[in-house]
């Protein structure tokens, strides 16, 4: 069975959008079946691709945008911040929690990957989840440390988050 | 014996088998067609004679080798043919206490070396058409409809008959089925159609089915279009009973619905009972071009009378099926046969199910359903000849990850929303107007995600009227209805060619 992550609609194995509100019932198939009609002059989108910085100040905070969520998470990170799903039957907890955004649907591990904090950077690394950590659409290699940059996507299994700086 | 069915195929054995194979892909095939398993399905109690004849067939030695013979020469014909292929969704599925849905796209084409026939051959066509001339007509409207007649009259030549019957409340045959010589009288009699009186569709078309019949035949292509303008009372369930009646005879109708004042559904029904299409023209101005262009569809058939049936596994069950490709329209699955229309020589015919596989299926590989598509080719009279194909299906508990084909996808993302305004309609039947307004108001919003501005727009209206004055309008609703089956269209170009 799968649950519609937009509307929360039961969906039989094997269904692919929902019978109920027609949207995809996986990201990876609304991604694959997006057939976007350009509407008039579409050469304006041909920007560059732009860089965020990777500057990061003692004050700062970081905005975490999660798809589809309707408020997005304001965070002072830690010297060390885990994230993951909240599991009563384990022994080691997450210090966030990201149950409420449909973790366990969308394939995140209960200890997923931890944004730690140094001087002026912030990085990511995935603790080994099962599903990986997706930082740019590049999956990252278990326990190695990749700099977080301002308006980069991060991806826990396939829990989409756009991650801002302030 | 009937050469299109190779023994060989239909029993799905190789042609170099042993007695004992043979008789395993019996026993196996006993086991899903017989019609203990399947007393409700036509289709799949014919599929069981001729797999009993097949087998009789190859395990007799001497009739064995005169098959073999006859198939040796029967490969010098080979090019006109079509092949039937089958993608389903999923090839292993994983054992689960629940149901699940399993889909799978069935595609027709030519072979490709039947291709260039397309210039050297013409198609035989046995047309009638069934004019609506009652007084909403009149003005613009029935002078298009004079003028496509007398295109179509050009585009067709003495090899083709035609006969034209014209109704209101009352049918008349203005042109009995005739050879088309004499285009500028056939004309003639086109033009003098006046406009008057209500619609009655029953009595117009039961005279163009009669004009039909006089021709009709295995190596035409025969076929009815009738076009209309309003609705008719009464009479609905008579016109049904007569189309089921000429799709057992060959013959195909085409509905074509001008402005607001017609019944959808009704016509929907009469022409996919047929393998005919139903066509929505929002302006007099349109009934020229689609008029002409049905024709034209029709003198390029490659083949005719084509139709499918599907044999399940008792357990599992045959849920909708939809027509992609060309013309994409829901199909009626009571009937072990799904008429299809005809088979163009450069468009495949493209249909998608939806099956709903049991729980608890335990592990291995199995063989669930058996597809035949069959038809009439009409460049060298083969009529009734049949592809068919088997399909199997893992189960495993640990299945590995697959993606599921992108046509697939493709087609069902758009199916989705043709669903969507289907089930806001029948929300709004059952007098749920909240639930109704919901469901168009979620159309919207995927239409314009997918840049379909326009339709966005139409959904949207249609929520908020439907929101005050608990109804749609009958424009909207049709617009909706039949744009939304436009948009599987354009995704199913074949690139093949």
């Amino acid at each position: 069975m799968k649950i519609c992550p937009h509307c929360g609609t039961e969906n039989r194995e094997g269904v692919y959008f929902c019978e109920a509100c027609a949207r995809a019932l996986e990201e990876n198939i609304e991604d694959r079946t997006r057939t976007v009609k350009l509407q008039g002059n579409s050469t304006e989108m041909s920007g560059k691709a732009t860089w965020g910085t990777a500057r990061f100040g003692s004050e700062a905070a970081i905005i975490i945008h999660i798809r589809d969520a309707a408020e997005p998470l304001v965070l002072h990170p830690a010297v060390r911040t885990v994230l993951g799903r909240a599991d009563t039957t384990s022994k080691q907890q997450p210090d966030l929690d990201l149950t409420p955004f449909g973790a366990l649907e969308k394939g995140v591990s209960r200890i997923h990957a931890a944004i730690e904090r140094s001087e002026d950077t912030l990085t990511i690394v995935d603790m080994g989840s099962v599903n990986g950590t997706h930082l740019n659409g590049q999956r990252l290699i278990p326990e190695q440390p990749r700099v977080l940059r301002d308006g980069d996507e991060i991806r826990f299994g396939k829990l989409v988050t756009h991650i801002y700086f302030k | 014996m009937d050469l299109n069915n190779n023994p060989y195929n239909i029993l799905g054995v190789a042609t170099n088998a042993s007695t004992e194979e043979i008789k395993t892909a019996y026993r196996n095939a006993a086991r899903r067609f017989h019609p203990d398993v399947n007393p409700n399905n036509p289709g799949a109690i014919a599929q069981f004679q001729e797999i009993t004849a097949a087998y009789e067939i190859l395990i007799d030695s001497g009739q064995r080798e005169k098959l073999n013979q006859t198939l040796a020469k029967k490969n010098e014909d080979d090019k006109y043919q079509f092949t039937l292929q089958i993608t389903p969704s999923r090839k292993i599925i994983e054992t689960l206490p629940e149901s699940q849905v399993i889909y799978m796209l069935a595609e027709a084409r030519p072979d490709s070396r039947a291709r260039h026939l397309k210039e050297e051959k013409e198609t035989r066509l046995n047309l009638t058409l069934v004019l609506d001339h009652s007084n909403s007509m009149s003005g613009t409207r029935l002078d298009k409809v004079k003028i496509a007649a007398h295109q179509i009259i050009d585009q067709l030549d003495e090899n083709d008959i035609i006969s034209v019957v014209i109704f209101n409340d009352r049918a008349e045959t203005i042109i009995p089925a005739t050879p088309v010589n004499d285009k500028a009288s056939l004309k003639a009699k086109i033009s003098i159609m006046q406009a008057s009186g209500a619609t009655a569709i029953y009595s117009g078309l039961s005279n163009g089915v009669e004009q039909n019949r006089q021709y009709a035949g295995p190596k035409l292509v025969n076929h009815i279009i009738l076009l209309t303008d309003g609705n008719t009372y009464g009479d609905e369930e008579a016109s049904l009973e007569l189309a089921r009646e000429v799709a057992a005879e060959g013959i195909s109708i085409s509905a074509m619905g001008l402005g607001q004042e017609w019944n959808d559904q009704f016509l929907d029904e009469l022409a996919s009972i047929t393998g005919g299409t139903c066509t929505y023209i929002n302006s007099a101005n349109a009934v020229v071009r689609f008029l002409n262009d049905s024709v034209r569809n029709l003198v390029n058939a490659f083949a005719d009378r084509l139709r499918i049936s599907i044999a399940t596994d008792p357990d599992i069950e045959l849920e909708s099926a939809f027509k992609l490709s060309p013309h994409p329209q829901p199909l009626s699955i009571e009937n072990g046969y799904i008429p299809l229309g005809n088979l163009q020589h450069d468009r495949k015919v493209s249909v998608l199910f939806q099956l709903q596989l049991p729980p608890n299926i335990p592990e291995g590989t199995y063989s669930i359903a058996r597809l035949q598509m069959s038809g009439d080719i009409l460049a060298n009279h083969n009529h009734n000849f049949q592809a068919i194909s088997d399909i199997q299906l893992g189960v495993q508990k640990d299945p590995p990850p697959e993606e599921p084909p992108m046509p697939i996808l493709d087609a069902l993302g758009k199916l989705t929303l043709y669903r969507m305004q289907e089930s806001a309609k029948e929300a709004l039947a059952t007098g749920n107007i909240q639930e109704a307004t919901r469901r168009l108001e979620n159309l919207a919003s995927r239409l314009l995600a997918m840049g379909e501005e326009d339709l966005a727009t139409q959904a949207l209206e249609e929520a908020r009227r439907v929101a005050h004055t608990l109804n749609l309008s009958e424009k909207g609703s049709k617009i909706l209805k039949f744009q939304t089956r436009l948009l599987l269209d354009s995704s199913n170009e074949d690139h093949n060619s």
